[in-house]
């Protein structure tokens, strides 16, 4: 976002992300403020931010497996539960500390997802989805019924620990996951922009061309899934040592059918727009949660109860009026306003 | 000032005086009871009038000056049976001030926020896990465990039994969700039914949610149930036993339900088809319910003319062990220093605290986490639920499974 008369003098200025010292002053500064905010920070909200951090994350893996390869999955909450409960046996079972189960259950998730991501390559669309959903049934069907993940009881992972001092509070937590979110947020960001991503939207915008121009369909398909699935992974693991509790109950199809929600109303084929999905989506079940207790006041006879059901009505109507009216998502909006903002005073 | 600035500071000086407006209601003296509960997924049939009987209590509590003066402030969260919700609304409100008790309504949600709720010293009540009762820890259930209800359900199949003249023992078939909530009848239930002596089908599970059921019903009826447990939240065991009906087995099948079973609602609907369905219950159902002049009254001022369910009046009863927790609390260390843990002291004192007859005297006490010991068994006749027994106690099947 760079005001009017200001120019790209270099190849590198051209290609970088960050690209005057007031980008870099407001990126130091959100860092700086970020990292300070459990210092000052109330519980509820550090509390309500690590939960949306976790749904960044989930949702990043979700952007790039849909947003840019143009394959939709339903199985994002499988893959987080993957990875939640290898990170949950790999420490209760085996005594591996936190740091390394993170990524193993990363990696666990993802070669689930390659498996799971196979049948992209001779299905599309609503097929994929329908193969996807049974995916998701499956992993939960397995973990139910497996002695290892606990079946029904799940399974109670410790939270992190590091030379003895213990990431116990959400206030701990928020340092490991947001300093997680950032990287897998710049990752994901440099990914999109090389020629992996560029493969990933040549096979979304038309797999056919893309192949004849050389782009390996196969490959780059389950190279997308892998690391979808990865970033689910490292999500459920965060998860898991962050609730200190892991429940087949906690990964369900609603919560796949939410992540897809975020992207429809963040928009598609956008880092930022994970960002404006996830806030929204959250933001509006707290509003929800807070709003419907006044709105059962204000009516009586409706009682607390069937007032809270405005929050089912409230991401349904949502994703409705994106769908007619800014299909494109926020980011979409995001990137009018930078367009105008570079323009400014001009009007074109 | 231009237009956008003046609609800007106008929005912001509304949300002022809103935000003013609600602290400023806020009471001087306040306790907190939080509620987890699904308004809006597979078991709101339940919660929602359970947390309007628990509501109603507070309203009444309140109007008459509080506890001691004490107000008594109620938060219901949605959790829609998600536990992921239910776990992250807990641990955005476990700071709260006072926050003395947490209603986990799920037995998943209560097993997931139990861990959190020893770390912080407080007090939970959750439905009937019976994994409470065999570790006792600061999760209280709200009446008899599901396996000591389901062992009082294989009872009255063997005194039903014997009474048609049959010789030997039945054959008895379970299905129910396939979730902590429909698994744990068995942990208990079905060392119960071996010591009976009782045949035991392998039992069968389905999702929540799951609309036909004729699957699971017919290879049971195939293995030989005379008995049928359809387990699952109102309206689930009301459609397990309409297929039931619909493929003509319970002309020759019992059907039996715990106390989810079908209430006014589901039966109001299926009056055909669950004619005859047994339901063991720890709480009062259909008129007997109705017609309980504490519940009418409290029913009558707060919600008039609308449909009455029985789970109000259970609701009712969580607020009113909640209102008698409170006093002994209080009595012992006074508003000021009154902390969740004082408050899970309290009630393991409430043993023998009587509930109007909603359900039986409470049982909580320092080695006991039953909220009551007793059940009564009600029949489905003619479109209502008929006591068929009086209060009994229900086994203790939770010291038969090794947890």
């Amino acid at each position: 976002m760079r005001p009017c008369g200001v120019f790209d003098k270099s190849y590198g200025l051209d290609i970088a992300i960050i690209r005057t010292w007031q980008h870099w002053a407001i990126l130091i500064s959100a860092l700086i403020l970020l990292f300070l905010f459990p210092l000052f920070g109330s519980y509820y909200i550090i509390s309500f931010m690590n939960y949306l951090a976790i749904s960044v994350i989930v949702g990043l893996g979700l952007q790039i497996v849909s947003g840019y390869c143009g394959q939709i999955s339903f199985g994002q909450a499988a893959f987080m539960a993957i990875g939640a409960y290898t990170s949950a046996v790999l420490t209760i079972k085996f005594g591996f500390s936190f740091w390394i189960a993170l990524p193993l259950s990363g990696i666990m998730a993802g070669l689930v997802g390659i498996i799971g991501g196979a049948p992209s390559l001779r299905i599309k669309g609503m097929y994929l989805a329908m193969a996807t959903i049974a995916i998701h049934f499956v992993v939960i069907w397995l973990i139910l019924h497996m002695e290892i993940t606990g079946s029904f009881k799940g399974l109670f992972p410790p939270p992190p620990s590091l030379g003895g001092f213990e990431f116990d509070t959400d206030e701990r937590m928020f340092y490991i996951i947001m300093t997680v979110m950032v990287i897998m947020t710049y990752a994901a960001r440099n990914l999109v922009r090389s020629k992996v991503g560029r493969a990933f939207v040549a096979i979304r915008d038309n797999d056919l061309a893309g192949e004849v121009m050389g782009v390996n369909i196969y490959h780059y398909k389950s190279l997308a899934f892998f690391v979808s699935c990865f970033y689910a992974g490292i999500a459920g693991s965060l998860w898991g040592h962050l609730i200190t509790v892991v429940n087949a109950e906690q990964f369900t199809l609603m919560h796949a059918l939410e992540y897809i929600g975020m992207l429809i109303i963040g928009g598609m084929g956008s880092i930022p727009g994970v960002f404006f999905g996830v806030l929204f989506i959250r933001i509006l079940n707290e509003l929800v949660m807070f709003t419907s207790p006044l709105l059962a006041k204000a009516v009586p006879w409706l009682g607390s109860s069937p007032a809270a059901a405005l929050g089912l009505v409230a991401f349904g109507l949502a994703l409705i009026i994106f769908l007619i009216f800014e299909p494109r998502g926020l980011a979409h909006r995001w990137e009018i306003f930078k367009a105008s903002y570079r323009l400014y005073p001009f009007a074109y | 000032m231009g237009k956008r600035s003046a609609i800007f500071l106008s929005i912001a000086l509304a949300v002022c005086l809103s935000v003013a407006g609600l602290s400023s209601s806020s009471f001087a003296k306040e306790v907190v009871y939080l509620s987890l509960a699904d308004y809006t997924g597979p078991i709101a049939g339940l919660n929602v009038p359970g947390d309007m009987g628990l509501e109603d209590i507070i309203k009444e509590t309140n109007a008459k000056g509080g506890v001691d003066g004490v107000k008594i402030k109620f938060i219901g969260i949605d959790t829609r049976y998600d536990v992921a919700r239910a776990v992250s609304a807990y641990k955005r409100y476990r700071r709260t001030p006072r926050l003395l008790v947490v209603n986990s309504i799920s037995t998943g949600i209560g097993k997931a926020v139990a861990r959190l709720i020893e770390r912080d010293k407080r007090l939970q009540i959750v439905p009937g896990d019976g994994e409470f009762q065999a570790h006792i820890q600061r999760t209280f259930i709200w009446g008899p465990a599901y396996q000591d209800a389901f062992a009082a359900t294989l009872d009255w199949i063997m005194d039903d039994w014997k009474a048609k003249g049959n010789s030997g023992t039945p054959v008895v078939g379970y299905l129910s969700w396939d979730n902590p909530y429909g698994r744990e009848h068995l942990r208990g239930g079905k060392e119960y039914a071996a010591k009976l002596g009782i045949k035991f089908l392998p039992p069968e599970f389905f999702p929540p949610g799951t609309l036909k059921h004729d699957v699971y019903l017919t290879r049971l009826a195939k293995a030989g149930a005379n008995y049928i447990h359809a387990g699952g939240v109102d309206p689930t065991p009301t459609n397990v036993i309409r297929d039931a009906y619909a493929l003509g087995l319970t002309k020759n099948i019992q059907m039996t339900c715990d106390y989810w079973g079908p209430t006014a609602l589901g039966i109001g609907v299926h009056a055909k088809a669950l004619e005859g369905t047994v339901i063991t219950s720890f709480y009062q159902r259909g008129d007997e319910s109705k017609n309980n002049p504490f519940v009418a009254n409290l029913w009558k001022k707060y919600r008039g003319s609308a449909k009455f369910n029985e789970v109000y009046g259970m609701g009712m009863s969580w607020g009113m062990t909640y209102v008698a927790g409170l006093k002994v609390a209080l009595k012992a260390v006074g508003y000021d220093k009154l902390t969740p843990d004082d408050m899970y002291k309290a009630y393991q004192k409430l043993a023998g605290f009587d509930k109007h007859g909603i359900q039986g005297a409470c049982a909580y006490s320092p080695t006991s986490r039953r909220g009551s010991l007793e059940v009564k068994i009600y029949r489905v006749k003619g479109g209502k639920s008929v006591p068929i027994t009086g209060w009994r106690k229900a086994p203790d099947a939770v010291s038969l499974h090794k947890f």
